[in-house]
Order: C-alpha cells, then structure tokens, then sequence
C-alpha cells in the first residue's frame, strides 16, 4: 500500500514521510505537495529510497563444486 | 518509507485560508483594510521580515478571532500573504492562534492538502496527534 503521511504541528510545522514507494517513485509522488505548502527545508533518504523497483535480484549458480 | 521532508508553509491561497478560518471559526473579513492591535510598536520584538512599522495596522483583509480584542491582518505581497498581527497577551490572539500564527498556518495547510488531495482521488484519513494533526493520503 501506497502512502503519503503528512504530520502538520499545532506550531505549523509540515513534516512529509511517504510509505510503500521504491526508488524515486516517493519523491515524485510527494512533490505536488510541496508545491502546494511552499518550501522544503530538509529532505531526509530513507533505505526504501535506494532501492530501484525494476531491478531484479540477480541469482548466482555455483558451476564449480 | 522512502523520505521524509520538512516543509516551511507558504500563505498563497485566499481560498484555504477562507476555509482553515471557518474550520477553527474565525471569521475572514474580505477587504477590511485595517485590524485591531495596540496601535503603536513599542519595539519589544523585531518586526516581522520584510515588514516596516508603517505598515502595523493596514492590511488587504483581516480575520477576526472570537474572544479577541485584536485582529489579524492578511497583507498580500507579490505572489503570496503574510499574516500581520499583535501578540501581546491582552489582545488573545497568542492563545488562540498559537506562536507564529501556527493554528492558523497548520488549518491552512491542512485545508490546501485535502482540496488538492481530493483532486488527485486519494483516500485521506484525519487524526489528531499529541503533536497536531496527521492526514494520512493512500493511493
């Protein structure tokens, strides 16, 4: 499941996580949003971020005993 | 996860800062040109960026916040507004709208994410956090 959870503080303080994306599917999804509010202070990567969704894992044979 | 950013919000939108007043019920006065603060700067706290002492007291619109003695002025600038208005306790509006206006700033942003939000058909949850307030979008 895809997800953008934006956590608005009662100082006015937009925090933005995306969830369930892969690679830089979240930052794309995520962008009108900080279109919409005005301007994105920090951005912090997550693992989820590095991983490409149309890479397969590649599996190794062992051929030599 | 994928990312996590902060966002400093932008006030470029009449129409959902119409709609976060009526969420808290405040009451947007459009073209009411001057709001209530105590008249004069006294210099206890610097002026907000950009803004000069003559401009204290004149806006474009204001919002009138009940139990107030004081208003808050909406002051347009090239492509966006800034919210102008006095702090000081006796007024009440720091115990309504919070430092920084930012009860007034979260019903804005909350308002702009679920229009447009809606536009792009996604399912948006609402829950209040100890914190504030979290939409949850799921595509």
């Amino acid at each position: 499941m895809k997800q953008i959870i934006l956590d608005v503080s009662d100082d006015g303080e937009v925090r933005i996580e995306t969830r369930g994306f892969a690679g830089k599917a979240c930052l794309e999804e995520a962008q009108f949003i900080k279109d919409l509010l005005g301007k994105e202070l920090t951005r912090n990567l997550t693992p989820a971020y590095y991983q490409d969704a149309k890479k397969k894992a590649k599996r190794y044979l062992n051929l030599c005993g | 996860m994928s990312h996590i950013s902060k966002i400093e919000v932008r006030i470029d939108s009449l129409d959902a800062l119409k709609l976060a007043c009526h969420r808290l019920g405040f009451q947007f006065n459009q073209n009411q040109t001057t709001y209530k603060w105590f008249g004069r700067w006294v210099g206890d706290e610097p002026l907000p960026e950009g803004v000069s002492e003559e401009e204290l007291g004149k806006c474009h619109h204001a919002i009138i916040v009940p139990e107030c003695e004081y208003e808050i002025g909406v002051v347009k600038r090239e492509s966006h507004y800034i919210l102008l208005w006095d702090s000081w306790y006796r007024g009440g509006l720091k115990k309504k709208i919070g430092k920084n206006a930012g009860i007034l700033k979260q019903a804005y942003s909350i308002e702009k994410i679920r229009a447009e939000a809606r536009k792009r058909s996604y399912r948006i949850t609402e829950k209040r956090t100890p914190q504030g307030i979290r939409l949850t979008l799921t595509c």
